[in-house]
């Protein structure tokens, strides 16, 4: 099996004077190649933390990251230098950040950033072969030839978020993470951009880290899910099983809270409480405040993670004895 | 673009038909009798009062002497001084070149040297040398610019004998040539280092917190992820979207240049409009007072204009809105 | 208001600006109060002992060059550059609120004539039009407020449009235009009420800015001659400056230590006003 991250035991912590928020605890999963893995949870759950550490973008004095992230089966992300870092940076592990609208700058073309990016790690590349390149990938995003010489101002959102995705696969990356890429979206626009990187997906075998609070996207554009919940990881599996048969009873209620996508009608429903505060440890189930199913035990213990031969699993006592 | 480029135009000439119609209304409703004024307090000669009123065109009605005194603005007449009987626009045509020499240099240095210093404290926010210098600048900004001038005489001039305080030159040795701009420049040292300190806080905060502001972009993350060096997303992105506001400012400066120096042109004998402006007040030579108001309003809405279409070219969000 | 309060209390514990603001106006206004028992000379008395250096016994400011005590002329100083302040101040906010009010509740050709106008004052040298006036309308301290206040009231008015043209659109706003309240009523009901705060803010710094023109006019020697004032002093002082140069200098330190008492009390207003401004968070 080809894996392509494997993230072993992360904790990253955010550190000032009074405080330190422990936003992601104990994290481990791995994605091999050409999956997609969905990672949900509503805002305040560690996900983009996760992401944002994994691209080593977190501000190094205010926070402390551990565990092990094994990108390509050799390379630990969280421990590289800077350098070795930038080696890797956009071409190997691309990004492409929530609100595409501000991730562009306002005062340069389209062509000018492209040019600069794909001449960091191809610094003798001419504007032709950048040209010939961006056309090709614009035309993969669905954007005629002409948005190139455009400023940002001069595109609609949806067309941003594809220059975006453009951008991001500029250097042919083997892993692509989309930080709420899609969430300022409109759903129609936010529709068709899913089914294209499906699509365009099948034509350049990249895998792709998908960070969303909506399961709807989830369930049409990935093909393994990540729960998380205050900092943890609380299910993981493939997203035709979690989506019909979830386990952990807070995956049970993210799904009850969307609407379902297709299917028959049903009354939604939110989660009663709010987040633990993350800047204590937590000895027992962190969803325990909030569970409708909680025992005595989900309070007072840590349920651990329980992975089965495929990697899917739950991190719930409830679930233990490997009922399916 | 040509849409926004006349829009600013047309505000421009508002602007100038505005402060025309400002100095008219002050004329008219200023307390004392013009022509008492120009005969003086000595006669009452009716026959006088008559003539002057005719010469002046005080006997017609009030829109006639509105006319006519636009069209005398608009061909460049702004009256004559009743201390000097010179055109008004002569006399300012005179001193301008002393009063710009000491505003550009002014306006250049500032924005060089408050600029460095914000883009310096924006990468150490908070650090110690960052809350001295924004102390510095926030106590500037409090300073009135004529009292600064005072101080700086009172040390480098009156103490240490190290600086001429008054005038341009020296004209008792009348220098010529190279000696000469040698001197100017000796007698410009202080009146321009008390412009540039109080019109340097400005730049020294808008660059700061511009780069501040756009560094914490979405974009700038953007690029750091792309492995691009911290140098180039500087220097290229950063400063090219920081900067914008800072070319307001300095534009916004260039309008204002001349009435920015008055003051301080007036604390150093500096003989630009400045003087003249004082020695107009102190004569009660209306006339020359009106007339350089008027002259500076306009040069002021000018510039404004020049500097918001000079603005559009810079930021291409501008050329397409409205 | 009581949420706004509330704000404001923890704000002054947070905040060292507002606080320093806060306190600063009280002791200025504490001077005004016992400015006859905190000076120990009349200060409208001439003395024959002119141009005392400071340090001299009974004078430790030294005396102008009339034999005035220096530091009672300060003291003195303080009702005379407050009262600019305020008066102008109000003036300005009272017009500005009105004004932007107006154009931005009502929109439509107001508001375009109310924001052309705005622009245009915006463009014009407001210190020179002062100085215009006031040397020819005449140079008393109530003229020199007057003014002042109806020169500078477009920076309100700016901030008070914007403020009404978004409550406009709000909620409440519009339930009283459908309940059939008046647009007067409107306006002094709901519109100027809600949208007065960041003029407020504005105020006070529009307070140090009529301030430093109360004394740049002096300068130019264009201050009321029977009243003392800081600018009437530098003024006097620049005659000395050579000599004696303590009347410019503390006069000028006087100006420069109230101003920045207003600026502080209006950034310090601007953070509790700006809902961004989060206390209690780090940073």
């Amino acid at each position: 099996m080809n894996t392509v991250l494997s993230v072993q035991n992360m904790n990253v912590t955010y550190v000032n004077k009074s405080k330190r928020v422990m936003a992601v605890r104990n994290a481990s999963f791995s994605i091999s190649k050409g999956d997609s893995l969905g990672l949900v949870g509503e805002s305040g759950s560690g996900k983009s933390t996760l992401a944002i550490a994994l691209l080593g973008l977190l501000p190094k004095e205010t926070t402390e990251i551990t565990g092990k992230a094994i990108f390509l089966e050799d390379t630990d992300l969280l421990s590289i230098s800077e350098k070795e870092m930038n080696e890797l940076r956009w071409k190997k592990l691309a990004v492409v950040f929530q609100k595409a609208m501000n991730s562009l700058s306002p005062v340069h073309r389209i062509s000018t950033v492209f040019e600069d990016i794909y001449r960091v790690h191809e610094p003798h590349a001419t504007k032709e072969e950048i040209h010939a390149a961006t056309v090709r990938l614009l035309k993969l995003v669905n954007l005629p030839e002409r948005v190139y010489h455009l400023y940002p101002h001069e595109m609609s959102g949806g067309m941003l978020q594809r220059v975006a995705i453009a951008m991001s696969l500029l250097h042919s990356p083997q892993l692509l993470i989309f930080d709420e890429a899609t969430t300022a979206l409109d759903v129609v626009t936010q529709g068709q951009i899913l089914k294209e990187i499906v699509q365009m997906e099948k034509e350049l075998e990249t895998t792709r880290i998908m960070i969303t609070h909506d399961m709807s996207v989830v369930s049409s554009s990935c093909n393994k899910v990540a729960v998380m919940y205050a900092g943890e990881i609380v299910e993981f599996g493939y997203v035709k099983n979690v989506m019909v048969h979830p386990q952990h009873p807070y995956t049970k209620a993210l799904l009850k809270s969307f609407p379902a996508l297709k299917g028959e009608k049903r009354k939604m429903e939110s989660i009663p409480g709010f987040l633990p505060d993350l800047s204590k440890e937590i000895p027992a189930c962190v969803f325990a405040p909030r569970c409708a199913y909680a025992t005595e035990r989900c309070r007072a213990e840590k349920p651990l993670f329980h992975s089965r031969e495929d990697g899917s699993g739950t991190a719930c006592f409830l679930t233990e004895g490997g009922a399916d | 673009m040509s849409k926004y480029i006349l829009r600013r135009l047309f505000s421009g000439i508002l602007t100038i038909l505005m402060v025309f119609v400002l100095d008219f209304i002050i004329i008219k409703a200023a307390p004392g009798d013009p022509v008492r004024t120009i005969m003086g307090k000595e006669t009452d000669d009716p026959e006088l009062r008559a003539a002057l009123m005719e010469k002046y065109g005080l006997d017609k009605p009030f829109h006639v002497q509105f006319v006519s005194q636009l069209k005398n603005m608009l061909r460049g007449d702004f009256g004559n001084s009743i201390i000097y009987n010179r055109s008004v626009a002569d006399m300012i045509k005179e001193r301008l070149p002393a009063t710009l020499l000491l505003g550009l240099v002014d306006c250049i240095l500032a924005l060089i040297i408050g600029t460095a210093l914000g883009i310096f404290c924006a990468r150490r926010d908070g650090s110690f040398i960052d809350n001295f210098l924004s102390s510095i600048a926030y106590t500037l900004d409090a300073m009135p610019s004529f009292w600064l001038g005072l101080m700086l005489i009172i040390v480098f001039s009156s103490r240490l004998n190290l600086l001429p305080a008054q005038g341009m030159e020296n004209v008792r040795e009348g220098y010529e040539g190279f000696r000469h701009t040698l001197d100017v420049m000796e007698h410009m040292v202080l009146p321009v280092m008390t412009m540039v300190l109080i019109t340097m806080p400005g730049y020294f905060r808008i660059a700061k917190s511009s780069i501040q502001q756009v560094t914490s972009e979405d974009f700038i993350t953007t690029l750091r992820s792309t492995g691009m060096s911290e140098k180039m997303i500087f220097s290229k992105y950063i400063f090219k979207n920081a900067i914008l506001p800072t070319v307001t400012m300095f534009g916004i400066t260039l309008a204002f240049l001349v009435t920015g120096v008055t003051l301080v042109e007036i604390v150093f004998s500096w003989p630009g409009t400045g003087r003249l402006t004082l020695t107009a007040i102190n004569q009660r030579d209306y006339p020359t007072l009106m007339g350089v108001y008027m002259v500076m309003s306009i040069s002021v809405a000018v510039v404004m204009v020049l500097v918001d279409i000079a603005y559009a070219f810079l930021d291409p969000r501008i050329r397409y809105d409205k | 208001m009581k949420a706004v309060l509330s704000k404001c209390l923890r704000a002054f514990k947070a905040d060292g600006q507002l606080r320093f603001g806060v306190i600063g106006v009280i002791v200025l206004l504490l001077v005004i109060i016992l400015a006859p028992i905190l000076a120990p000379h009349d200060p409208y008395s001439y003395e024959f002992v002119r141009l005392l250096p400071p340090g001299s016994e009974d004078h430790f400011l030294g005396t102008n060059h009339m034999g005035q005590d220096v530091y009672s002329m300060l003291i003195f100083g303080v009702g005379t550059s407050l009262k600019v302040a305020l008066i102008s101040a109000l003036i300005s906010g009272a017009l500005g609120v009105l004004i932007g009010g107006l154009g931005g509740f009502l929109g439509g050709w107001v508001d375009q004539v109310v924001s052309e106008i705005i622009n245009i004052f915006l463009m014009i040298p407001t210190f020179f039009l002062i100085l215009l006036i006031i040397s020819l309308f005449g140079n008393s301290i109530a003229n020199v407020m007057i003014v002042i206040g109806i020169t500078t009231w477009p920076g309100n008015a700016k901030l008070m449009r914007a403020q009404a043209l978004s409550l406009r659109e709000r909620t409440f706003v519009r339930s009283a235009v459908a309940l059939g309240e008046t647009k007067t009523q409107i306006l002094f009901k709901y519109i100027l009420p809600n949208g007065i705060f960041p003029v407020v803010a504005n105020t006070t710094r529009s307070m140090a800015g009529a301030i430093l023109t109360e004394a740049s006019l002096s300068f130019l020697g264009l201050g009321d001659p029977n009243i003392i004032s800081w600018g009437q002093m530098i003024y006097q002082g620049k005659s000395y400056i050579t000599s004696a140069w303590w009347i410019s200098a503390f006069s000028g330190i006087a100006v420069i230590l109230t101003v920045i008492v207003f600026y502080m009390l209006g950034d310090g207003l601007n953070h509790v006003l700006n809902p961004k401004y989060n206390y209690g968070r780090s940073k």
